[in-house]
């Protein structure tokens, strides 16, 4: 399994920010690029960046960005000879993992039996538990309505319904009473066949004051399987991660040291190759669970490359190829602190409610510490059709309380208009003082936070400010106008003008 | 020009003289604004220095000062007098809609009409951006009337709703 291959081309099929980090990556490499793009998608950022673009189809991705046809169509005929998934759409299906390798094309990612395996979370859990792994108790997947309420008191509530194909929060539901159950069944398989395509759920028993935390995996097909250290992941809403941190303060070298050997050990139960992520629940007394792998780049990767100085790409990249990966040890010992917000069209004072249109302005924070992998641009429409996240702020601190106050810098600096966005969300958040204590669980942004808890209170001196701006903006704006209609004074032509006065001095 | 400009709920008289020259509630202001890019603006107040985004929104005049949005509206004298003549433009309407916030597919209408709803009750469920979302009553009131039915493609600000 170690021969080394080369790779000339790379076709991304994703979109948004994933889409622009990967290309990025391929340019510093060297590496030529192709995107993909669905017709809502022609003036979306990573077509501006590719060096090649294929048009793929409708706006809904079951008809362009999940319709594998069209994507190794798109790569044969720009002649890529492998292909980046990003997170989402086909990174975890291993049709898509097998149709590459019948093809010929490298896949950027693992092969078909390991993304078959985990991505089947009842497998997943079956292999991993005969690792010696732990993990959360529940039901199989698969079953009808009737078996689930059968079989939901003997895991005991309160439970979450999740869908066997999800991911990113969709087709989840946390259900306390059995009269909640059928409801949210229903709920969340609509979610999930609108989603995946496919309707399948099962429960698993809800673990109370949980933290999410996760590892970061890396495997080369020379033997070699380390993890990064951790992800804190708790601050989410409706399963959603809002904001993750690399370390946890939740962790301590012990627990990592721990959760590491775990996390290599469920990686290698399933011959995992390439870039992996395994997902655990944490309880108050340091607890863990296995709770899933994603067997792919993650959407908060970044913070990992910020405190471990790698660029999980190009390892990806790099294993693909057949290389032995750069990193040869586990982390032990994070450098610094690193912090990513989650930029969202949402609007956080209306119950998060997704937000279409244009942007009118944008104005990207800079400076020591900040990293923005954004994928839009000022004059960028975003649309109903794909994820409401539009960009990641990643901050970069010598300890967690300079990664905070940097965040709080760069956030201020940050200027998305034309949209509603999460901005104010994650500005309060940082002043929250749960949050800067690092007293929180996945319950917390949902159970105890609230808009108006942190608000600052606008001073007068900015309230004063901001009018005295709005009117010097309206006065002006005016006075453009009133220009446009007093120009013409002479209300005739100047011939005309010039004739009369010809006449007048005769 | 004279005008009165409300922020978040406050009031100020602000009066510009021909020179360029500004008061605010009658007190000078030493004021240097400079637009530097579209939307893109550098306020001098007394050496405090901000950079401010703005820009029209309807009739609402957006400012970015520092990571906080304020929305704010600027009537001069003719249109003030206006408003005070028609006597507060928005009144209390016997109606309230629900629109749809975004173009997306509404999946269920879990009211009918005729049926009571109070405040914050989930009467529409929106899917977009892959996202089921429940959008709520305004508040208390008796469903007047359906427009749109499960399955179907709604634009955004099409009234879904009405309750009275």
């Amino acid at each position: 399994m170690s021969e080394q291959r080369t790779i000339k081309k790379i076709l991304v099929a994703n979109r948004g920010e994933i889409a622009v980090r990967v290309i990025r990556a391929c340019r510093d490499l060297g590496i030529p690029t192709v995107a993909v793009y669905s017709e809502a998608d022609r003036t979306s950022l990573h077509v501006r960046y590719a060096d090649e673009a294929v048009f793929i189809g409708a706006p809904a991705p079951r008809e362009s960005y999940l319709k594998i046809s069209k994507i190794l169509d798109a790569a044969k005929q720009t002649g890529a000879d492998a292909i980046h998934p990003g997170y989402g759409f086909l990174s975890e299906k291993p049709d898509f993992s097998q149709a590459c390798q019948d093809e010929g094309i490298i896949f950027i990612g693992p092969n078909p039996h390991s993304i078959a395996r985990m991505g089947d979370k009842q497998a997943a859990r079956e292999t991993v538990k005969r690792a010696g792994v732990p993990v959360v108790p529940g039901t199989e997947p698969g079953l009808r309505d009737e078996d689930i309420l059968a079989l939901a008191p003997t895991i005991g509530f309160p439970v979450i319904v999740k869908a066997v194909a999800g991911g990113g929060g969709k087709g989840m539901r946390t259900v306390r009473t059995p009269e909640e159950l059928p409801a949210a069944l229903a709920t969340a398989r609509r979610e999930a066949e609108s989603a995946f395509g496919d309707g399948r759920v099962y429960l698993e028993k809800l673990v109370e004051g949980a933290r999410h935390i996760e590892f970061q995996i890396l495997a080369d097909t020379h033997g070699n399987t380390i993890h990064l250290g951790e992800r804190e992941c708790s601050i989410q809403r409706r399963h959603q991660k809002l904001v993750e941190e690399s370390p946890s303060i939740f962790v301590d070298p012990d627990l990592r040291r721990r959760m590491g050997e775990m996390a290599v050990r469920a990686a290698e139960a399933v011959g995992y190759i390439n870039a992996g992520t395994i997902e655990c629940l944490v309880d108050k007394d340091k607890n863990f669970y296995f709770l899933e792998m994603n067997t792919r780049l993650q959407v908060e990767h970044p913070v990992t490359e910020l405190v471990t100085g790698i660029d999980l790409v190009k390892e990806q990249i790099r294993i693909a190829r057949g290389r032995r990966m750069g990193p040869t040890q586990s982390l032990m010992e994070p450098k610094g602190w690193a912090i990513e917000c989650r930029i969202n069209a949402e609007d956080p004072y209306n119950n998060f409610m997704p937000s279409t249109g244009k942007i009118t302005s944008l104005n990207i924070p800079t400076g020591p510490g900040v990293r923005v992998d954004s994928g839009v641009y000022a004059g960028f429409e975003i649309t109903p059709f794909y994820d409401s996240m539009i960009a990641k702020l990643i901050c970069w601190g010598e300890d967690r309380g300079e990664a905070i106050l940097r965040m709080r810098r760069a956030l201020e600096e940050y200027t998305i208009m034309g949209v509603k966005h999460n901005i104010p969300f994650h500005q309060n958040l940082m002043n929250s003082f749960s949050f800067i204590a690092g007293a929180f669980d996945t319950k917390f942004v949902e159970e105890r936070f609230s808009m108006t808890n942190y608000e600052d209170v606008p001073s007068e001196e900015e309230l004063e400010t901001a009018a005295i701006a709005a009117t010097l903006f309206a006065h002006r704006q005016r006075q453009l106008a009133s220009q446009v209609v007093t120009r013409g004074e002479r209300d005739t032509s100047n011939w005309k003008w010039v004739g009369r006065w010809e006449r007048m001095h005769r | 020009m004279k005008y009165v400009t409300t922020v978040n709920g406050k009031s100020y008289e602000i009066e510009i003289q021909a020179d360029g020259s500004l008061t605010v509630n009658g007190e000078k202001r030493s004021v240097d604004f400079r637009e530097l890019a579209p939307s893109m603006y550098s306020i001098l107040a007394e050496n405090i220095s901000h950079e401010l985004t703005i820009e029209q929104r309807g009739d609402e005049i957006e400012v970015l000062v520092r990571g906080h949005l304020y929305s704010s509206q600027v009537l001069d004298e003719r249109a003030l007098l206006m408003a005070q003549r028609t006597g507060g433009s928005i009144g209390d309407s016997k109606e309230a809609s629900v629109k749809c916030p975004m173009p997306g597919l509404i999946v269920l209408v879990p009211v009918e009409v005729g049926q009571s709803v109070t405040k914050g009750q989930t009467v529409v469920i929106l899917e977009s951006m892959k996202m089921q979302n429940e959008l709520k009553a305004p508040r208390d009131g008796v469903v007047q009337a359906i427009h749109v039915q499960p399955g179907q493609s709604v634009e955004q600000n099409k009234v879904l709703l009405t309750i009275s």
